[in-house]
């Protein structure tokens, strides 16, 4: 057992999904089942060896010159928002922990 | 409260700053083509990228790892070739992705210093040990300078004073969100608020002179978080911390680590602890308040970003950056000095603002030898001029004086023609109508009379005419001469050369 | 329906032969293809939704310039010529009705990753991919089915219905591009395109009995393409044919400004259909293809298939991949880890499905993303927030990412001895609707693909005929090195000439709507075929 029911709560507060008790208990069979798979990679001795972030051997440096180009009218910035106010995106009121720290 | 003074004598502060600035002088954002704006109608500059649409990618913006680098090479870090991006993962709705791009445990730039010169000044607490009447310097470290991309803006609405608490809706504008952002750290070397203040001051002249961001605090272009612990003398170990924020001026920077260092004195005096927290600096108040409680590190679960490949800067990329270096404001200084023979505050006064230094320096190739007469000009009329004018936004790059003419202005006094009286006058007939000093001394007839023929006829008529102050000035009163030299300039209508009016008042008084 | 040809099993060749003389205008492909969708789809649910006239609107203005070209060149001599010519300047796919994995922005169109997160999400933009597929001349027909997110191996996990697999309806078509592969074996296009993080091209090709590759990683644009795992996601095509494969290819491939990691590619892959493999060193696995647990009969197939290879001319060299098993554990990583923080933008901010009434943005975020997100999506976004959080991030991500390194260098090793490996897709043919329901047991079925994912190679899935057990078809898998993408091409070409096999799955319509019916559907409403489990 890797993870318990309290653990598989705090992941998903910080992945901001709500779940119920019954859906907690189930993520918590199901992850610690995919968990025991991935033994594997723990089981490996991989002392000097490089991690590979990027497939692509080599690539390195890739850049844009400093160039606008146009992007969205206004309208087309907003025409898939949930919710708007005076040209801009409105949400709730936004808790104090609602974020990190700015 | 103790005064920071007296806290100081028993505790030694801690501090260290972690500044954000805006790269506002590029074209475009970090990974995306949109432009770099402020202050225009909300989300008119977004594109799939900055909005964080799906399926967007990020691609670097060149010139904003250019100007990292020259950030790091003007404050002595080292850069480093080898490095990535990562992705930074936490919910917050002004930043689109819920993820911030930013650099991993190898920045840019790493292990740079600037070297602090704290001048003594009456209101000045120096650190411990330095002398209480003397200027000191201060070596303060950078830990390293990163790379990342700005948030969108919030506004909260409902709520008391636009803040978050009490807010029944927010409303979000993305026209910031990916601006390029580059982030310094110091080491926690600065011990007073002064030096904290003198620091960002002056990492503010560098930055400007490189010409990266505009670095305005007022518009949130150069932003400065403290670190703040308290510890006895002596101590080897650090005291717990508090984050400080909200310090958007160079006063309130000052002043809100002068308040934490005092409000933390008094708790360790009352024998509590400091606690790990992030508080808020309210200017009005003149105090912090707890913003946030840390209770476990954040888990940011940072991770190589995959979208973007690694950096490996080759030499050439470096040594053409690092051939773009300006010269720096210390660099400058010590040339106003030894170069053109001005005195020490005079010429740091000129090399810690942009743009003094760079018109001095131009106007400087129209009239190299006159250094010290166009440096008083800049320093006493055009600085009183700029004061005057500060709050119709002008400055010397929109106003009408050229720095050709002002060394144009320079000369005709320094070569007698007009006195340094009318160059004042002159000066601010330039700054009023943008015409060149020769013109308007031409045009207003004010050739300073330096005949001396003519001004021995004007001061012997003078003492003719009061043969009674000539005997009172020749028994003893010799306080009359400026009666007798404000006579004749009346007389010249102030265009009489002081120097020779005194001359030969002198000699016609006492020969 | 009354056309003069039979488009169903039209190639991409055949339709640029029609069109050059003039036996069929792109009009006719489009209103036949289109006619075929309204037939077919009914009973396959492929499609999330089609878009006759925006393949309309793309066939007039081929035929427009056709018409053009020879309206111009009506005295010339060599009209015929030049009517190739500008068939040419239409590009690769001139006229070929194409369709795009709804994880695929296409302007216009709702891109919704099957997802009720993106029920209502108008794409304001195009993907590099679909961008390049219509201006090298495809109609694009749609927008197609997939396992929501591309998150599962059976397009089961889709919140708008599933899609049945054209050769058996009671069974899968795999996933997760299971509408790709099923929208090209019904003859509803002529090939399609897909994204593939783990095999979501390769296997739902092997199960409906079509081409389908995934090209190495950097060969096509991802921009545009909603992503799953930045480093393992690669855009690929589906077809009858390795030619139409090829054709895709040769249309889509390339550097993009907008995807650091895409690369410049100059090779045409229409120029290695007809190479052969005589003198090939072609490697073979033994130690994967004849592990426990596959049916027999994929690995007789597969067996067949070297055997065929090597009376080709191919020298057949055993090589090793020793740390193939590992790949799996590090494919369940990285990937879920990429997708937690891909998917984090799903705020319900911006865009996306909004819980009505949360209290404050953080009650919206939770609720929103709980109930907008299926299992299998949260299940991976879990997984993926636990693997990344500190401590965990050092047992599991880093070495998973040097467990890369190796499964990466036992692929350039084995490549220094051969120009391609084969091997199997998948360790069985199409399962029924249902029949896996543990994560874990369905995440085994892509033990073949996903290792090609780590390491970043190109893989093509080639249809070899029915199991001799299933009745099913089985494909074996074709895999290059790096950037070598044409040895695929060249290798899959003629190990295809070898099979006399039905290219299409043996489905007809039971219904036929008229054409007529089908042009008068506005663009965003619900169609008849997406009515079953569709979006509302």
């Amino acid at each position: 057992m890797y993870l318990t029911e309290k653990d598989v709560r705090g992941i998903a507060t910080y992945a901001r999904i709500g779940l119920s008790d019954a859906e907690v208990a189930a993520m918590t069979v199901d992850l610690n089942s995919i968990i025991e798979n991935l033994k594997p990679i723990t089981e490996y001795d991989l002392r000097g060896v490089e991690p590979t972030f990027h497939p692509i051997a080599g690539l390195s440096n890739v850049m844009r010159e400093d160039r606008v180009r146009s992007g969205f009218t206004h309208d087309e910035a907003l025409a898939n928002a949930p919710a708007e106010q005076d040209g801009q995106f409105l949400v709730p009121s936004i808790l104090g922990d609602a974020g990190g720290d700015r | 409260m103790k005064g920071l003074k007296t806290v100081l004598q028993d505790w030694e502060a801690v501090i260290g700053l972690e500044v954000h600035v805006e790269l506002t002088t590029l074209n475009t954002k970090m990974f995306c083509a949109c432009p770099i704006s402020y202050g225009d109608d909300p989300n008119t500059h977004t594109c799939p990228v900055c909005l964080g649409m799906p399926g967007a990618l990020p691609v670097p913006n060149r010139a904003a790892i250019e100007s990292i680098v020259l950030a790091g090479l003007a404050t002595g870090c080292s850069i480093q070739k080898r490095s990535m991006f990562y992705r930074k993962n936490y919910f917050y709705p002004d930043m689109s992705k819920n993820f911030q791009t930013t650099q991993g445990p190898i920045a840019f730039c790493m292990h740079g210093a600037i070297d602090l010169e704290i001048p003594h000044t009456a209101a000045t607490v120096p650190r411990a040990g330095m002398p209480e009447r003397d200027a000191y310097t201060a070596h303060i470290g950078i830990t390293r300078i990163h790379l990342e991309e700005d948030a969108g803006k919030t506004v909260h609405v409902g709520g008391t004073d636009g803040r978050i608490s009490g807010a029944t809706y927010s409303l979000l504008d993305y026209n910031r969100c990916g601006t390029p952002l580059i982030e310094l750290v110091t080491e926690p070397d600065l011990r007073t608020p002064e030096e904290a203040r003198l620091f960002l001051q002056k990492l503010r002249q560098v930055f400007l002179t490189l010409g990266i961001s505009d670095c305005s605090m007022e518009q949130g272009s150069l932003r400065c978080d403290g670190n703040v612990s308290l510890r006895r003398y002596g101590a080897a170990q650090f005291g717990t911390k508090t984050e400080l924020k909200n310090m958007n001026s160079f006063k309130n920077l000052h002043d809100g680590l002068t308040f934490e260092i005092c409000r933390q004195a008094e708790v360790l005096e009352e024998g509590d602890a400091v606690r790990q927290e992030t508080r808020h600096w309210e200017p009005a108040a003149k105090r912090t308040i707890t913003m946030r409680v840390k209770e476990t590190a954040d888990d940011y679960r940072l991770f190589p970003e995959p979208d973007l490949a690694p950096y490996d800067l080759s030499d050439e990329f470096i040594e053409a950056v690092r051939a773009r270096l300006p010269e720096l404001p210390d660099a400058k200084k010590r040339r106003y000095v030894s170069t053109c023979g001005l005195p020490t505050s005079d010429a740091a006064a000129l090399a810690g603002d942009v743009e003094l230094s760079r018109f001095f320096d131009e106007a400087l190739t129209a009239q190299p030898a006159l250094a010290k007469p166009i440096a008083n000009l800049l320093l006493n009329e055009v600085s009183a001029w700029l004061n005057a004018h500060s709050v119709e936004g002008l400055t010397l790059v929109s106003g009408k004086v050229t720095p050709a003419a002002l060394a144009e202005l320079a000369k005709l006094t320094a070569d007698g023609t007009i006195s340094s009286h009318q160059g004042k006058e002159v000066f601010a007939l330039m700054a009023a109508t943008g015409d060149t000093p020769a013109r308007i001394v031409e045009e207003r007839g004010m050739k300073q009379v330096s005949d001396a023929g003519a001004i021995e006829q004007i001061v012997s008529d003078i003492l003719a005419a009061n043969p009674q102050k000539v005997e009172e000035y020749r028994s003893g009163k010799t306080g009359l001469r400026g009666f007798f030299v404000g006579q004749a300039m009346k007389a010249t209508q102030g265009q009489g050369n002081p120097q020779l009016i005194n001359e030969i008042i002198t000699k016609k008084l006492e020969g | 329906m009354a056309v003069g040809f039979e488009y169903p099993d039209l190639s991409v060749a055949a339709i640029r032969a029609g069109l050059a003389a003039h036996d069929f205008s792109a009009r006719e492909v489009a209103q036949a293809a289109i006619a075929r969708v309204d037939a077919l789809d009914p009973q396959v649910h492929a499609f999330l939704e089609p878009t006759p006239e925006l393949a309309l609107a793309a066939a007039e203005r081929i035929d427009a310039a056709l018409a053009g070209t020879d309206a111009h060149n009506a005295a010339d001599a060599s009209a015929a010529a030049t009517h190739n010519t500008a068939l040419d300047s239409l590009g690769p796919l001139a006229g070929v009705p194409i369709a795009f994995k709804d994880n695929m922005n296409q302007l216009g169109t709702h891109t919704t990753c099957a997802s009720l997160m993106l029920k209502d999400y108008t794409a304001p933009f195009s993907a590099t991919c679909v961008e390049r597929a219509i201006a090298g001349g495809g109609l694009p027909l749609g927008k197609l089915n997939m396992d929501e997110f591309a998150f599962g191996s059976s397009t089961e996990t889709s919140a708008f219905g599933r899609t049945y697999n054209p050769w058996d309806l009671e069974r899968v078509p795999g996933g997760s591009s299971g509408g790709s592969a099923a929208s090209v074996a019904a003859g509803m296009v002529t090939v399609a395109l897909g994204s593939d993080t783990g095999g979501s091209i390769r296997q739902p090709a092997s199960f409906c009995g079509v081409v389908g590759m995934k090209p190495t990683y950097g060969v096509v644009s991802r921009y545009g393409v909603v992503a799953f795992g930045s480093s393992l996601d690669q855009v690929g095509p589906f077809g009858r044919t390795v030619a139409d494969i090829a054709a895709t290819l040769d249309a889509i491939s390339g550097r993009d400004l907008r995807d650091c990691t895409s690369q410049e590619v100059t090779t045409c892959f229409t120029d290695y259909l007809e190479r052969g493999v005589a003198g090939m060193r072609i490697g073979i696995v033994s130690a994967l293809t004849d592990a426990p647990g596959i049916e027999l009969e994929i690995v007789t197939a597969t067996h067949q298939a070297v055997k065929r290879l090597e009376s080709l001319g191919a020298h057949i060299v055993e090589v090793e991949l020793p740390n193939a098993a590992a790949a799996l554990a590090a494919y369940y990583v990285i990937g879920p880890c990429e997708a937690f923080s891909n998917l984090s933008r799903f705020d319900s901010v911006r865009y996306g499905y909004r819980e009505p009434d949360a209290a404050d943005l953080g009650e919206q975020y939770e609720q929103s993303r709980a109930h907008g997100f299926g299992p299998e999506t949260i299940r991976r976004i879990m997984l993926g927030s636990y693997l990344l959080s500190s401590g965990v991030y050092d047992t599991y991500y880093y070495p998973a990412q040097q467990v890369r390194t190796l499964i990466t260098q036992d692929y350039q090793r084995a490549f220094e001895q051969v120009d391609a490996l084969i091997t199997p897709v998948s360790p069985r043919t199409a399962f029924r609707f249902g029949e896996i329901a543990d994560p874990t047991s369905m995440y085994l079925s892509d033990i073949f693909t996903i290792p090609i994912n780590i390491a970043g190679n190109g893989g093509l899935s080639l249809p070899v005929g029915l199991g001799e057990t299933s009745g099913l078809p089985v494909g074996v898998q074709i895999i290059g090195p790096q950037f070598s993408d044409e040895n695929i091409i060249q290798v899959a070409a003629a190990l295809e000439a070898t099979y006399d096999i039905r290219r299409r799955a043996p489905l007809e319509a039971g219904i036929h709507a008229s054409i007529e019916d089908r042009l008068g559907t506005p663009l965003k409403a619900p169609t008849q075929a997406s009515a079953e489990g569709g979006r509302q």
